[in-house]
């Protein structure tokens, strides 16, 4: 690989121990990539940050980086952690859990990381350019930098985004070459995606029949934010498939030559139906509903609120919503968050479902209508789930 | 005595005991960094220990925070002595890295395969070769 000098530099320990190490990891992934330089990147997305899902091992690698007290240096910012790190013990952490991850955060907040917690970064004005070239590790949030923004990512992880953040670097191969970005299927979506949830079981179908292949989405005719959001996480849960095109929408589908596209595959109402059907495992009643994979929007959680209503959630059933601290502190979000919370509807921030220890240790039954959540709960077998509708879901939990 | 081709990633030159995995291996949830165990009841190996054994494997899966789990390995002393894969990606590259265990891939065979549970390894990162001396 051609490195820069001062990349050279910082390979041969010039600038310390951490950064050579770091600097060698971001190289060598690359070289595997048959990447052939490293290239700038604009900011970071970190994940590896709830103590569910990382454990004590970060504790021994955080003490390496510390020693040398690295810093990032490109705006970086970090993925949801294991708990609402506020109102953590309504949801049933523990105190032990607790403890560790505030020390996680505090260890990245050390490093200049914004603790935005956020699996969402483009909601709370981290929005991406087009052709900015990032280090983004989220895989819902990779899919929509790359779709919806048009930005350049990898799915990176947890480590390797965390290095590039500290060296600047990225190494240039798969999504930042643009020969790379180009669909090699059509989906015809030949059924109605009114629906959040309809988006999400599309994505779901789509990435477990088609493992890390780009598509070319056509007749798909709105296309609201929160709508691409789900459409690319259920797809990325299911097929680690990290960019795709919505014909007249994404601002890289109208480049597409499609006469180069031969395979063409259709997604009609059995399809959508199969998803629906394969997460509807329910028997008896649920008593957890969880919303907000990805993180929900303002939108979102006004939508749940005016269909609500009159109406409170049925005694015996918690409802929670995930989203973020920065979007639940806007005045806009006050004026209905204190009315939900009477309901009946928790709004946690900071966690969600598929990263916090506590669903899988004391819920059975959940409903949701983010087919990523209904994926990674029910994947150990600890958890039932039924993929509904938003408003199927209120209908049947409010009185 | 067998040699067969590899790629090196991570430098290094050791002998050592193989430990052949069939399956790939989740380093977050199926390795315990504290021991070096094999926690996952789905591999053959489950409740055998990959400390100071070279490491043999078709790839890595799962989440990619397995790379701090190889890190936690080599800070616990139980460390595997290094890695072959057939296909080595980003969680067990970065491990690799950070925690500096030397790292081979794509061999001109399936290693998983070629190599047998206790064979008697030299890795030769420099002349990137893995001689292999069958067990009796």
């Amino acid at each position: 690989m051609f490195l820069t000098k001062e990349q050279q530099m910082m390979l041969d320990g010039e600038y310390g121990f951490a950064i050579a190490k770091l600097t060698k990891l971001v190289v060598k992934i690359g070289e595997v990539n048959d990447a052939t330089k490293l290239i700038p990147i604009k900011n970071a997305q970190i994940a590896g940050v709830s103590y569910f899902t990382v454990g004590d091992p970060i504790f021994s690698f955080f003490n390496m980086l510390s020693k040398d007290k690295v810093k990032v240096s490109v705006p970086s910012w970090l993925n949801p952690a294991g708990m609402d790190m506020e109102r953590w013990e309504e949801m049933g952490v523990l105190e032990s859990f607790a403890d560790k991850q505030r020390r996680i955060i505090q260890h990245y907040k050390e490093m200049g990381i914004e603790t935005t917690l956020t699996c969402t970064p483009y909601l709370i004005g981290h929005q991406p350019k087009l052709g900015d070239h990032l280090a983004w590790s989220e895989s819902s949030a990779v899919s929509m930098a790359n779709a919806y923004y048009g930005a350049r990512t990898n799915r990176e992880g947890g480590p390797s985004s965390l290095a590039s953040a500290i060296i600047g670097y990225t190494a240039d191969y798969g999504l930042h070459k643009v020969e790379n970005r180009v669909p090699s299927i059509i989906v015809d979506v030949n059924t109605s995606t009114a629906n959040f949830s309809d988006f999400s079981a599309l994505g779901y179908w789509y990435g477990e029949k088609f493992h890390g292949v780009i598509p070319y989405f056509k007749g798909i005719k709105n296309t609201h934010i929160d709508q691409v959001k789900m459409l690319g996480a259920a797809m990325a849960a299911s097929g680690s498939v990290a960019h795709f095109h919505i014909e007249n929408h994404t601002p890289e589908a109208r480049k597409v030559d499609m006469n180069y596209i031969t395979n063409i595959v259709s997604f009609d109402e059995k399809d959508k139906k199969q998803v629906y059907d394969h997460f509807n495992q329910i028997k008896e009643d649920a008593n957890l509903v969880v919303i907000g994979c990805p993180h929900s929007s303002l939108e979102d959680i006004q939508y749940i609120h005016s269909t609500l209503g009159e109406k409170s959630i049925k005694e015996g059933i918690e409802f929670w919503i995930f989203s973020s601290q920065k979007l639940m502190q806007t005045d806009d979000a006050k004026k209905f968050l204190t009315n939900l919370e009477v309901k009946g509807v928790k709004i946690f921030t900071d966690t969600c479902m598929v990263v916090t220890p506590v669903i899988r240790r004391n819920y059975k039954n959940i409903l949701t209508n983010s087919a990523k959540a209904a994926f990674y709960l029910t994947r150990d077998g600890t958890n039932k789930v039924n993929l509904l509708s938003l408003f199927e879901i209120m209908e049947g939990v409010s009185e | 005595m067998k040699t067969i081709k590899i790629r090196p990633i991570v430098e290094g030159s050791v002998e050592g005991e193989a430990l052949v995995s069939p399956i790939p291996i989740s380093f977050l949830g199926g390795v315990d960094s504290e021991t070096g165990i094999i926690t996952d009841s789905e591999n053959p190996l489950f409740g055998e220990s990959i400390a100071g054994k070279i490491f043999v494997f078709p790839e890595s899966k799962g989440s990619t925070v397995g790379s701090y789990v190889i890190y936690g390995l080599s800070v616990n002393n139980v460390a595997p002595l290094a890695l072959i894969a057939n296909k080595a990606e980003t969680i067990v590259v970065a491990g690799a890295i950070l925690a500096n265990i030397p790292l081979v891939d794509k061999a001109d065979q399936d290693v998983t395969l070629s190599i047998k549970t206790g064979d008697k390894l030299v890795i030769d990162t420099t002349e990137e070769i893995v001689k292999i001396k069958k067990v009796e």
